[in-house]
């Protein structure tokens, strides 16, 4: 009859509907051979792949771009070549979005294998909700720089293996000095020179995206540990002394504003995204001068404009006068870190790739060609400027790691916000201090 | 038992037996969409209020149950507060803007200018590009140093009016607006005049001969035949506005400072960035409630006009 055929019609379409709408399964092995649409996403075939006798898939998501996205590649290579039973899922994401987009996958049960961190209060995150896989057993801890290592090691367990750190100097145009007969500052007084010669000659001083907002950070930072001292965001942290809300902090804010009241960051810093390049035109079409910003700087610019870098130079953040913070106390980070999701099905070799990814050989690679400072120790430099960082690194007495990356997530966002605002002037230092204070109270307490 | 009697049963039991098959065939048919959207729909407003009611990461097992403590929360949050008014901002902007544009759009469509066809496609274009494309665009049309905006106001004489756009936050939230706006008319645009289309040509002849001028005709034939689309228009562009994300998201993050943040992209901030899943979730709730006031206000507002005319 008609009606009835219809009626089964029906019902096959729900039973699919259903099917589809289903958890996945990894121990479905009933081999989707339908699947000659060539729309099979990536969890299909993985699980064909695993069920297409032994061979295994990893997936690996990193946000590295131009030649340190080559090193990452070149070392999934080897890992492979080492591995003929396993092939890596590679995916590269793009660096905010990436945040959450991993969050998503951790909550939602389906994370990849390996994932890129930056270590600190980020990754602490997902380590306190049983996440990330211990790996302290299958790093070799002697490998790494300890300042590196530190960042991912909680509580004594090792969770995530580093690549690369960077240190944040501010980067000059070198022609754009000799032009003006500027040197490179020693003080902070020396500083403030600069950018009234640069402003009066119509020149920006300080290329700045901060859309973004950790791109600002790099000068409270810095201002902060030069008038603070490099224990202040320490005692703060830790709850153990000063606090967020400290004279030093107010003051930092305030030179903030200083700043940006002579005109030394461009005209509506925050809608500009770092992210889209907009800071970096600036630099690189010499309407602005400097940029504080990370090592991974050469990177963008051997990607973007290579010839741009001979004009290159970078000096540290001068100390201010009688402040507790020397010139050689450097921002820092490390980044990349790989680590091991708890929920993944090969844990043996996912910790086999991320020390592939971790080792030597990917270490000497991305920092020849990327211009980052390596994590794993025994690298012979063969770049210039890598070489020069790594010395500079070397011979700082403190590093400050990145409070967006160190602090949790939430208190690193009031502290992302607030600072935003100073460069708006729409806060007065004092609030903002308090702000983040306030939130410090609430999220540190133990 | 008579016959009579016998038949009429006979009759019932039948007809019995037809609306029962009926009805297996109506829900045959209901029940795909029904179960797509019990899934995605009901349920998911169901779970998110249950997660609301927790202080939840979202990526862990630890969840606190901690009433409606959240919603307490919220109400004393400014940045909701200021999220709701600039979702509020979108909604009139985008009815005050969107509709009126995209009527005047449709209407210029069947102007008899020569290369109409051309400017049918030229107006439809904003809505057919992506959102993301259309958000890194504008980012650089409102730069605040190289930006084609400010360039334009120079090259005018306006420089009085030069300013960083997206980067002030007196004026980033009307930037993003007017972008939203400008990639949402052409959407109406094309609403309208499929409308317009079915509209009796008889109708434009009868208003021809009784001697009616242009205005007439537009004032007495097209709009009150444009009244029901008008209003279904005027519907998704408020819902649309109230859950709006993508171009906030792309051209600010919510910034600077908060000011252009929109619920929906508040309720993201706090459950993807900071991790706080239960607390978004009441971002979230709170969303649907008020899109679900506004939506019934404004049905009872057509039901009653209709019921007057």
């Amino acid at each position: 009859m008609f009606n009835k055929k219809i009626c089964w019609f029906m019902l096959i379409l729900i039973l699919l509907v259903v099917a589809g709408c289903g958890p996945s399964d990894s121990t479905n092995t009933e081999g989707t051979a339908d699947d000659a649409t060539g729309e099979t996403d990536k969890e299909n075939s993985s699980e064909n792949a695993e069920s297409d006798g032994d061979q295994t898939t990893l997936t690996l998501w990193h946000i590295e771009t131009g030649p340190s996205k080559e090193s990452i590649e070149e070392a999934v290579e080897r890992f492979e070549k080492n591995n003929p039973n396993v092939s890596v899922d590679v995916s590269q994401q793009e660096n905010d979005p990436y945040k959450s987009q991993l969050s998503v996958a951790m909550g939602g049960g389906n994370p990849p294998d390996v994932f890129h961190s930056w270590g600190g209060g980020w990754l602490k995150q997902f380590v306190d909700s049983d996440q990330v896989m211990n790996i302290t057993d299958s790093v070799d801890e002697s490998l790494y720089n300890e300042a590196a290592l530190s960042v991912s090691t909680f509580d004594g367990k090792v969770y995530g293996a580093p690549v690369s750190m960077d240190v944040v100097p501010v980067f000059y145009n070198k022609d754009i000095f000799e032009e003006y007969g500027l040197e490179e500052p020693e003080t902070y007084n020396d500083l403030l020179e600069i950018v009234e010669t640069l402003t009066d000659n119509d020149i920006t001083p300080f290329a700045l995206a901060n859309q973004t907002k950790w791109t600002g950070s790099f000068y409270l930072m810095y201002l902060a540990e030069r008038i603070g001292g490099p224990e202040l965001f320490n005692e703060a942290f830790e709850r153990t002394g000063r606090n967020f809300d400290d004279t030093a902090y107010v003051e930092a804010g305030k030179k903030v504003q200083e700043l940006v009241e002579m005109g030394a960051f461009p005209e509506g810093v925050n809608g500009m995204n770092y992210d889209t390049g907009q800071s970096r035109q600036m630099l690189y079409t010499e309407s602005a001068a400097m940029m504080t910003m990370g090592g991974w700087l050469v990177n963008n610019v051997r990607d973007e404009m290579p010839e741009f870098e001979d004009k290159l130079g970078f000096f540290l953040f001068p100390s201010i006068e009688g402040g507790d913070g020397e010139k050689n106390h450097v921002v820092g980070g490390v980044s990349p870190v790989f680590s091991v999701a708890q929920q993944t099905e090969h844990s043996e070799l996912a910790a086999e790739l991320v020390n592939e990814l971790a080792s030597l050989e990917t270490a000497t690679d991305m920092s020849n060609n990327a211009g980052s400072i390596s994590a794993v120790n025994g690298v012979e430099y063969e770049d210039p400027y890598i070489k020069e960082m790594s010395e500079v690194l070397e011979s700082s007495q403190a590093m400050q790691t990145y409070y967006d990356q160190t602090l949790p997530p939430e208190l690193a966002q009031v502290h992302l916000d607030t600072t935003q605002a100073l460069f708006g002037l729409s806060m007065e230092p004092e609030q903002a201090m308090a702000e983040v204070e306030a939130t410090a109270k609430e999220v540190l307490k133990e | 038992m008579s016959r009579l009697q016998e038949i009429s049963l006979d009759t019932v039991h039948v007809r019995k037996k037809k609306k029962n098959k009926d009805t297996w065939v109506i829900i045959g048919f209901i029940a795909p969409a029904f179960i797509i959207y019990g899934v995605y729909v009901i349920y998911s407003i169901f779970m998110t209020f249950y997660y609301s009611t927790f202080d939840w990461t979202g990526i862990d097992a630890n969840m606190v149950f901690v009433g409606l403590d959240n919603y307490i929360q919220l109400f004393q949050d400014d940045v909701f507060w200021t999220s709701i008014q600039n979702n509020f901002l979108l909604v009139i902007a985008s009815l005050l803007t969107q509709l009126p544009v995209g009527l005047i759009m449709a209407l210029l469509l069947f102007s008899p200018i020569k290369g109409m066809r051309l400017f049918r496609s030229v107006y439809f274009m904003p809505f057919l590009m992506s959102t993301v494309a259309i958000g890194i665009l504008f980012i650089f049309i409102y730069e605040g140093n190289y930006g084609l905006l400010n360039a334009i106001l120079e090259g005018i004489g306006l420089e009085s009016l030069q300013t960083a756009w997206i980067g002030k936050e007196s004026t980033a939230i009307w930037a993003v607006i007017a972008t939203v706006c400008w990639q949402f008319a052409p959407f109406y645009m094309i609403l309208f005049r499929a409308t317009m289309v079915g509209i009796p040509e008889e109708l434009y002849e009868a208003a021809d001969i009784d001697g009616a001028s242009g205005w007439q005709r537009f004032k007495s034939i097209t709009l009150p035949l444009l009244k029901p689309i008008i209003i279904t228009s005027a519907i998704l562009s408020v819902i649309g506005s109230l859950k709006y994300f993508d171009l906030i998201y792309v051209m600010t993050g919510g910034g600077p400072n908060n000011s252009t943040e929109l619920m929906a992209t508040y309720m993201y901030k706090q459950t993807f960035t900071n991790f706080n899943m239960g607390y978004g979730s009441s971002i979230s709730f709170s969303m649907f409630i008020i899109a679900f006031i506004v939506t019934v206000f404004i049905l009872l507002g057509d039901r009653s006009t209709r019921g007057n005319g």
